[in-house]
């Protein structure tokens, strides 16, 4: 890491990352990629792999920063490698290669983590609905609604880029876009929970 | 009336803090009396927090796939540079091919041993059970007898060394060194010009059967006829050395034994003729065989195809074998059975005519003066594979 970029210790990245500080961020990304790279290749996985759920235990890790709800009760490393080997062991009984075991070769601890996988995975679940939902709801709400929401454009860019004649004429277009969405979000929804 | 899009024009100005003071506090009143419109912001909120984290997860997700990319790309150019930029140091190249292999062995070691485990046991595992079906197998013969005999054939022709445990007369015996690989049993004289009696298992699977008499004479004999049921050889001594044993002092019997009565028999267990005595105990064999005579004398290996003779110096029968969970339970062929073979053989008019003896000259005489005069006519049989 002597590349001249500061160095952490874990109170300071969590402190750091949920003050929104990207650099930290991508220096703790490129800090423990080798470790959960070695775990997935080491059970049968590729790089590609490796690098998507070690992407999806940062976001777990990410997430739970922002929102301030991290109890962390060991090293972040720790942490983030309980949270890749719970989603690899998840990959592995989808693909169905999974004989049972994992080769750690990190000491691996009962940590919060099993549980804030199982947090995130509801969210995605949630997040996978909202989607489906956004996309069967057509144009031009769909571009209103991601335009305020996702990109978190002001009222004023969107007025201008729907040609609504006023913020007030789309804002009433967005209330009206909302009300279909929640229809379709809160159907799919419960559909699913219902499962 | 209101539609659902302006509540929510008004849940959005209530939630930022927009509405006039009056307004919100009317608002609160209604949310706190009507249930409906309480679940309705509920509903209201929930949408939009999952929409906001929907867009925060999507803005990560960007932002962690930007700082992949851009270790990628910075790995390659580590990589470029370790290729091209030190010609001198020493790099550790590996191929593409090797590479592969490394990893392949790296993440399936693991597998590969378990099989390899997997493959050397189950060989094992076959080849044991095998053995153990084998010798289940063979089991049962320990206890039988005419089973016995065809068990002979091919431990013969395998294992010298199981034949002790199949405690068959015909077992070999390490005896002079100069003659290794050999069987031997016991046989006596037919006739006086060159014909033999001995036992089929003794001779069976022979090369070639060479005769030896108490004074160390040998004679080259081949099988004439065997009868594998009854367990019965008839040899020829066809050595042109050979000159006739002289008169048999015994005679054969063609009627069957009384029970109990006193037999005995001689035979070379060992490098000497060795004499054995005892009664006819049953007149039926091993398992009510009717061919045999159950004798109570204790034979040994080498003792098979020694004549049996009473009291008078009839000749009865031939040792065959003896039963292993029985005390003291020997077999001999009944000597009926041999004049039967020997007439029906006599009836096909062979080379040389079976002259049997007619008189028997033993009777009367003490048992060591019957032994004398018959020693002469007892022989070791010995076999070549």
């Amino acid at each position: 890491m002597g590349k001249g970029q500061p160095s952490y210790t874990d109170e300071e990245f969590v402190a750091a990352i949920q003050g929104g500080d990207d650099r930290a961020l991508a220096q703790l990304y490129r800090l423990h990629l080798p470790m959960i790279s070695h775990l997935v290749l080491q059970n049968s996985g590729t790089e590609d792999e490796a690098k998507d759920v070690y992407q999806e235990g940062v976001m777990v890790f990410y997430e739970k920063v922002r929102e301030g709800s991290l109890e962390l009760s060991c090293q972040i490393k720790t942490y983030l490698y309980a949270v890749c080997r719970r989603l690899w062991l998840k990959r592995l009984a989808e693909k169905n290669r999974f004989g049972g075991r994992l080769e750690d070769h990190e000491p691996y601890l009962e940590t919060g983590a099993e549980a804030d996988v199982d947090q995130a995975e509801e969210r995605d679940q949630r997040f996978a609905t909202m989607a489906e939902a956004l996309n069967h709801l057509g144009e031009p709400c769909r571009s209103l609604l991601e335009g305020f929401y996702l990109q978190e454009k002001s009222m004023q860019q969107l007025t201008a880029e729907f040609g609504y004649t006023n913020a007030d004429n789309a804002k009433n277009q967005k209330y009206k876009c909302l009300v279909r969405l929640k229809k379709l979000f809160f159907t799919h929804y419960k559909e699913e929970e219902s499962f | 009336m209101k539609t659902e899009a302006d509540y929510y024009a008004l849940f959005d100005a209530y939630q930022s803090g927009q509405l006039p003071p009056e307004e919100h506090a009317a608002l609160e009143r209604r949310l706190a009396a009507e249930p409906d419109l309480a679940q309705q912001l509920a509903d209201f909120n929930e949408l939009t927090a999952t929409l906001h984290g929907y867009g925060r997860r999507l803005t990560t997700r960007r932002k962690l796939r930007a700082m992949q990319a851009a270790l990628d790309v910075e790995k390659a150019a580590t990589e470029a540079i370790i290729e091209t930029g030190y010609p001198t140091m020493p790099v550790m190249r590996i191929s593409r091919t090797e590479q592969h292999l490394r990893e392949f062995w790296s993440s399936h070691r693991a597998t590969i041993a378990v099989a390899a485990s997997v493959a050397i046991l189950a060989v094992f595992a076959t080849l044991l059970g095998l053995e153990m079906w084998r010798t289940a197998q063979q089991k049962p013969s320990l206890y039988g007898y005419t089973v016995l005999r065809r068990e002979v054939e091919r431990i013969k022709r395998n294992q010298r060394a199981m034949n002790k445990a199949l405690t068959l007369m015909d077992e070999p015996r390490p005896t002079e060194e100069a003659n290794p690989g050999k069987f031997s049993g016991t046989g006596f004289a037919l006739t006086t010009d060159g014909y033999l009696v001995t036992s089929y298992h003794v001779i069976q699977g022979a090369d070639s059967v060479l005769i030896e008499s108490r004074d160390r004479q040998r004679f080259r004999a081949e099988p004439v006829f065997s009868d594998v049921a009854h367990d019965l050889a008839i040899l020829r001594i066809t050595d042109p050395k050979f000159n006739g044993f002289g008169r048999l002092p015994y005679s054969f019997k063609r009627g069957l034994a009384e029970l109990g009565e006193r037999v005995y028999t001689l035979g070379y267990p060992r490098e000497d003729l060795v004499f054995n005595d005892g009664s006819l105990s049953a007149r039926s064999g091993f398992e009510g065989d009717t061919g045999f005579y159950q004798i109570s004398i204790p034979v040994n290996p080498g003792n098979s195809g020694g004549p049996l003779l009473d009291d008078r110096g009839n000749l009865i029968g031939i040792i065959s074998g003896r039963q292993t969970d029985v005390q003291s339970a020997a077999f001999a062929t009944k000597s009926s059975y041999l004049m039967r073979l020997v007439d029906s053989l006599a009836t096909a008019k062979p080379a040389q005519p079976y002259n049997l003896p007619r008189f028997n000259q033993l009777t009367g005489n003490t048992r060591p003066q019957q032994l004398r005069k018959l020693q002469d006519f007892v022989f070791v049989v010995k076999v070549y594979e």
